[in-house]
């Protein structure tokens, strides 16, 4: 019999992991929805992300909850930049190029951050490390507690802005049927340019999240959550913000029981291990469509 | 796709990098000869790469297989006692076996799906080493490896380096000889029109796999070269960079081509050292990714196609007062 307070616990640490992941593949699916790529480099989105954040942090000393936004603000420039210049000129050039693009911004993005602030693995502290609050028989850091409410509240604030705004209708429109789109005026180019900034932000915030709860940052660690919520986004299904969200969050408390059950080496395999196994049983993603 | 490569230009400069190749070890400095010896097996490793690709397919995480053949090749040499050169060969074998298995997996899968497994499937490997395997592959302080020629043997790097030209020029004529088999007939339909080249009676999955397992061969045989040449093998040897490496030397030289990886991995290289030696640690592989963002925006058929491109120009340039006048009337 598995003890209740070591489930809890796995369950809890599932949802913080997951409350990231999910960040990350909701950019990634948003951005997929309106322009139907996959940015390979979104990971670094999450790596700048963690950087602004500390280097806003260490400059302010503010609390690094209230950055998350200002962090945001900055990635949605980068974000907007990187697909007016790069993705822009090769959109609809076949999908290899976006594949071979974003690994020359992995490249640029990574060495950028180790030559501005070095290669080292660093970590700054919340003011709330050392906090628990005792839920039922274990007891839940607080970090990981506002951690899940910024993350439902970033959520909010995207489900009101695409459902309630007329650019979040227009994005909508876009990403149902871009030529209809067109005709009935909306500029489909700047909504590319302004999902992919906001997907970018959203990849930030995640960055955020991960610098806050003290887990350590180097200029190399995009990589491994960008698998992670390609993995989220083909087992959720592409352009699905719903299938991005539960996915991550299964995903987090699956990576946790993996964990748990047959030790942290096995953590980021495993999942691998199932994605493959989804694929090989349908090539598209469990909720992908039969298209092409 | 083969156009860039005929032409009489193209057979003299093969030529003339293979004699400058031939007779580069008589300046007799060792890091000139050492920075060869990595050139010469990143071409086979990019080659391999290109192999895959020619075949209509990709992958992210073509280590595994570098780093498969290394181990593989390492632990043959170890436990069996044989010369390098014998498990070489055996290395690629054990990487190609493993290559089919992956290659079974994502048979059915394209594009962004396949780069996403075969990213992972690189990490699933290097979690196995360094946990399961640890026993056997020494986990994440590595292996010790023989060298492909005991220090004692006299001119034993020059020897090295000619052994290692061999082995990737016998490289790139296998794949040349591939590509103009029936084999190489069959992948050419496969990629272009898969629907249409089963109609035609060629059977996808038997050529995919084929084009896998071969790639993962000559991957395998170009990371046992260089494990056998550092001496040392660690899973470092499964990171990211040691995947896309091979992907952006073949974008830059020309996807497809026979020239593109070698021209790639030739340039890029001697670029990435040039700026290390100016103490450019990271700018360097900054500067790379510009690179490869320009070429696939701007060149998106890489270097071997420059001349085409430019030709084109040319000519364009020189019909415009022709058009104009053809309009006034």
């Amino acid at each position: 019999m598995v003890d209740v307070g070591i489930l809890l616990q796995i369950v809890f640490w599932g949802l913080y992991a997951g409350c990231i992941y999910l960040l990350l593949a909701t950019g990634l699916n948003l951005i997929f929805g309106v322009m139907k790529i996959v940015n390979f480099a979104h990971g670094e989105f999450l790596m700048l992300g963690a950087y602004v954040t500390a280097a806003i942090f260490a400059l302010s000393g503010l609390n690094p909850y209230a950055i998350i936004l200002l962090t945001m603000l900055v990635l949605v420039s980068i974000g907007g930049f990187v697909e007016r210049l790069c993705f822009r000129p090769i959109l609809g050039t076949g999908k290899l190029n976006e594949i071979f693009l974003s690994i020359g911004l992995i490249y640029v993005f990574e060495n950028v951050a180790a030559v501005i602030w070095s290669d080292r693995w660093q970590s700054i502290q919340s003011p709330y490390s050392g906090i628990s609050i005792p839920i039922g028989p274990v007891s839940l850091p607080l970090d990981y507690v506002i951690i899940m409410v910024v993350t439902t509240a970033i959520l909010t604030g995207l489900y009101l802005f695409l459902e309630r705004t007329q650019v979040g209708m227009a994005i909508r429109a876009t990403s149902q049927n871009r030529r209809g789109a067109m005709l009935v005026g909306i500029d489909v180019e700047r909504m590319d340019m302004l999902s992919f900034g906001i997907g970018s932000a959203l990849a930030a915030a995640a960055g955020t999240l991960w610098v806050v709860s003290g887990q350590v940052f180097n200029p190399y660690m995009g990589s491994i959550p960008a698998i992670k919520a390609f993995a989220i986004i083909i087992l959720g299904g592409l352009g699905s913000i719903p299938g991005a969200i539960i996915g991550g969050l299964l995903y987090g408390l699956a990576e946790n029981a993996t964990a748990f059950l047959v030790g942290g080496p096995w953590k980021d395999a495993v999942s691998f291990i199932v994605l493959i196994v989804v694929l090989i049983i349908r090539p598209r993603g469990l909720f992908g469509e039969a298209e092409e | 796709m083969k156009a860039p490569d005929s032409g009489r230009l193209f057979r003299y400069s093969t030529l003339l990098c293979l004699a400058l190749a031939v007779i580069a070890p008589a300046s007799g400095d060792i890091y000139l000869l050492n920075l060869l010896v990595l050139m010469l097996i990143f071409i086979i490793f990019a080659s391999s790469w290109n192999l895959l690709a020619l075949s209509g397919q990709g992958s992210l995480g073509h280590a595994a297989f570098f780093g498969i053949g290394a181990y593989a090749s390492t632990l043959i040499a170890v436990k069996t006692g044989l010369s390098p050169f014998i498990a070489l060969p055996l290395g690629g074998v054990v990487a190609a076996g493993v290559g089919l298995l992956i290659g079974l997996t994502c048979v059915r899968l394209k594009e962004w799906f396949l780069a996403m497994v075969t990213f992972g499937f690189a990490i699933i490997t290097q979690t196995l080493v360094v946990s399961v395997l640890a026993p056997v592959t020494g986990g994440w302080s590595g292996l010790a490896s023989p060298r492909l020629l005991s220090a004692a043997i006299p001119g034993n790097s020059f020897i090295e380096y000619y052994s290692i030209l061999g082995i990737a020029a016998l490289s790139i004529l296998a794949i040349r000889a591939l590509m103009g088999s029936k084999i190489g007939l069959a992948f050419a339909a496969i990629r272009e029109n898969e629907t249409e080249a089963r109609a035609s009676g060629v059977d996808p999955v038997r050529y995919r796999l084929l084009g896998f397992a071969a790639s993962a061969f000559l991957a395998g045989v170009a990371g046992a070269l260089e494990i056998h040449h550092f001496g040392y093998v660690t899973p470092d040897i499964f990171g990211i960079d040691i995947s896309f490496l091979p992907v952006i030397y073949t974008i830059f030289g020309g996807l497809g081509t026979l020239a593109g990886p070698v021209i790639g991995t030739v340039i890029l290289t001697i670029v990435s050292e040039g700026l290390m030696n100016f103490g450019l640690t990271f700018e360097r592989f900054i500067i790379i990714g510009l690179i490869l963002i320009l070429v696939v925006i701007f060149l998106p058929r890489g270097l071997v196609s420059l001349p085409e491109e430019i030709r084109k120009r040319w000519k364009r340039h020189g019909d415009n007062p022709v058009v104009s006048q053809t309009k006034k009337e």
